[in-house]
């Protein structure tokens, strides 16, 4: 059968077995269990430092109460920066440029935040829906606005992920595909295509890093408003 | 586009959220950090009294 460039995102099964269940499991071989010792291995004490960074920037902004989400956060961060960075070595498969995937993060924790600002302060979380020194009139288009930009807030959080991701292997697919289909006919013109095929590389590896950090930070901002 | 295919969307998400909280979390637990290196207290502490008699 003839592939088109959308099928490298198609789930892999094998056997009727899901290979996308391996992708999902490797990323926590990455990360080994520090031993009960006062020095770890070197591995451990940079994942470390790289945790404890990770958790003091996200817990920051948040009160007390936010604190308890700190593992959640974290643990999504590692997890969404691991596969993404994961995804960019050659023939490995991305989960999180599943759509599905990124929607059974986004929604449910999404939601959390939302029920949480509803029931420990519903009036502060149901202000958020009209900014300050609104004019007047403008009241009901506003808070109808709002409303609809607060729910949308899920859906835009697993497309973007989604997007990003699946774009750029898309594009380092069809540079790649240009380079090689040009290197009988141009040989200079497929390397100057090599050449725009690593900066997009080094971009994307940056898309990865960043679209995992701004996942994790827009659900602690939605959390900060509602906690 | 294969995203969109609903056949795999239910495992998925059922597979990410049991990776998630049963294999990373846990794993990340693990990671403790210890509290940064402080200069001794210049004064000693004062041993605290107490109302019972030695023996």
């Amino acid at each position: 059968m003839n592939l088109s460039f959308f099928d490298q995102f198609s789930s892999p099964s094998l056997l009727g077995i899901p290979l996308i269940l391996l992708s999902l499991l490797f990323p926590a071989l990455l990360f080994p269990s520090p031993g009960n010792r006062w020095v770890n291995s070197r591995l451990s004490t940079i994942q470390l430092w790289l945790l404890h960074l990770i958790t003091k920037q996200l817990m920051i902004p948040l009160n007390k109460n936010g604190h308890k989400w700190a593992l959640m956060l974290t643990s999504l961060m590692v997890m969404l920066l691991t596969i993404n960075l994961l995804g960019l070595l050659p023939y490995t498969f991305t989960p999180t440029t599943q759509l599905s995937m990124n929607m059974a993060l986004a929604f449910p924790l999404w939601l959390a935040t939302l029920l949480t600002g509803l029931r420990n302060k519903p009036s502060a979380s149901l202000a958020h829906l009209l900014p300050e020194g609104t004019p007047t009139p403008l009241i009901p288009a506003l808070i109808l606005i709002e409303t609809t930009s607060l729910l949308i807030r899920p859906l835009a959080l697993g497309v973007r992920l989604t997007a990003n991701l699946t774009a750029g292997h898309l594009l380092i697919q069809l540079i790649s595909t240009a380079s090689v289909a040009l290197a009988p006919i141009l040989p200079a013109v497929s390397i100057l295509t090599m050449a725009i095929l690593l900066l997009l590389t080094i971009l994307e590896v940056a898309v990865a890093m960043i679209q995992a950090y701004v996942f994790v930070l827009l659900l602690s901002l939605y959390l900060q408003e509602n906690i | 586009m294969p995203q969109l295919n609903p056949a795999p969307w239910f495992s998925i998400m059922v597979m990410t959220w049991l990776t998630l909280a049963l294999l990373i979390q846990p794993k990340l637990l693990n990671f403790t950090t210890t509290n940064p290196p402080s200069d001794k207290p210049p004064l000693a502490t004062k041993p605290t009294p107490w109302a019972w008699p030695w023996t």
